[in-house]
């Protein structure tokens, strides 16, 4: 049997190195694709990822299961650190439309995993222009204002798509999640 | 000082805080409010919950044949890095600091987690600013004694200080107390509407006299700053 996230987090967080090796075995392709998805470049976003796995070992003390798992924990903080080097370029490396279609994609049967395809599919059934603002939003931090003058919309539209995409997005994991 | 908003304003600006991309006035004002606001914080957490589950759709990736083994060397070589930090006068966190103060004031977001290398590039300029002699630092222990933060005061008319939690036992508010020659005064409070929070205030009285800053959450819990030599 699989020892779960959580355990494995707590071994990191004990200094078991067991743990620590098994832990970013597990999430190794996960936090270098989410890396390399924002910054976009495969040098960065190893240096992306394995900033956030030095990270997430500082901090593995003071993760609680009760605010979170810790994939999405794990995933936040590679978000963070992918953002703070996106900030100190002039461009998204990355077309959001384009991955929107890349995250919205199907993957092979064998590479599913169950709580990405949930969110994938929730993701796939939000309105576009509402799916791409939530992406800039989330994948690259960029504000409202932000979203405005790089999509050439007026502020008040791109406030209420981020708005009425996350709130569509929670309806709809609710829903999967009963 | 931003003027509270009430609920309606405030709905606006939850989706942004929830994905991580408001600026840092927005953020605040946020953050006041859900001091006093159930309902609104109930709302972040969820929306911050369904924006942070979004992250779990990116593609999955092979790293480089070394990246593992890289990732554990790191590691390894950070031995003892989480442990506590210099108690006073930590140059590289007093450049740290200012580079905090600094990306508020331009409304930056991820000031929290810029990366030490950026801290160490502004070391020099701070000295500068300062004199390298305003500064005092301290890390933040948490209950299970593990640094949770950092405080960061200065020395000056007025004196203030700066307190950085990240990660937060959980969300809510935190009211921020200064000891000074062992009397309590207030400086503020930190509100968690995320994985952590940041808050600032000024200090009557010398940060020479700083005995302690605490952290006291909603129920009772205390993170702790000791300043005294």
């Amino acid at each position: 049997m699989a020892v779960s996230d959580e355990a494995l987090l707590a071994g990191v967080a004990a200094g078991d190195t067991d743990a620590t090796a098994a832990f970013v075995r597990r999430y190794q392709r996960r936090v270098y694709g989410l890396a390399l998805s924002v910054v976009g470049d495969p040098g960065l976003a190893e240096d992306v990822a394995q900033d956030a796995f030095v990270r997430a070992w500082r901090h593995s003390g003071s993760y609680d299961p009760r605010r979170g798992r810790a994939s999405t924990w794990l995933l936040t903080i590679t978000r963070n650190a992918a953002i703070d080097v996106l900030r100190m370029r002039r461009d998204l490396p990355t077309e959001p439309a384009a991955l929107v279609d890349v995250l919205v994609a199907r993957v092979d049967q064998a590479d599913r995993v169950a709580d990405r395809e949930r969110v994938r599919a929730a993701l796939a059934a939000l309105p576009r222009d509402n799916a791409v603002a939530l992406v800039l939003s989330v994948y690259f931090g960029l504000t409202a204002r932000e979203v405005s003058d790089r999509q050439g919309i007026p502020l008040g539209t791109a406030k209420s798509r981020i708005r009425s995409g996350l709130r569509q997005l929670r309806r709809m994991l609710e829903v999967t999640n009963d | 000082m931003t003027e509270p908003y009430d609920c309606a304003q405030v709905a606006d600006l939850l989706a942004e805080v929830a994905t991580g991309a408001a600026t840092g006035p927005d953020r605040d004002r946020v953050a006041t409010h859900l001091v006093y606001c159930d309902p609104c914080s109930h709302e972040l957490d969820e929306l911050s919950r369904a924006a942070d589950e979004l992250l779990l759709t990116a593609p999955e990736h092979e790293p480089p044949a070394h990246f593992e083994s890289t990732v554990l060397e790191r590691i390894a070589t950070s031995e003892g890095a989480p442990a506590r930090r210099p108690r006073r006068g930590s140059l590289l966190l007093a450049a740290a600091a200012a580079v905090v103060v600094a990306a508020l004031s331009s409304g930056a977001v991820w000031w929290a987690t810029a990366s030490e290398r950026e801290l160490a590039a502004s070391y020099s300029e701070t000295l500068d600013v300062a004199d390298g002699r305003y500064f005092a630092a301290a890390p933040l222990i948490g209950a299970d004694d593990s640094q949770v933060g950092h405080v960061f005061l200065y020395d000056g008319s007025p004196s203030w200080l700066f307190v950085v939690l990240d990660p937060a036992p959980g969300p809510g508010p935190y009211e921020i107390v200064v000891t000074i020659d062992g009397a309590d005064q207030g400086a503020g409070r930190c509100v968690v509407t995320g994985t952590g929070c940041a808050a600032g205030g000024t200090v009557a009285g010398a940060i020479g006299d700083v005995d302690s800053v605490r952290l006291i959450g909603r129920d009772g819990g205390q993170m702790r700053a000791d300043l005294d030599s």
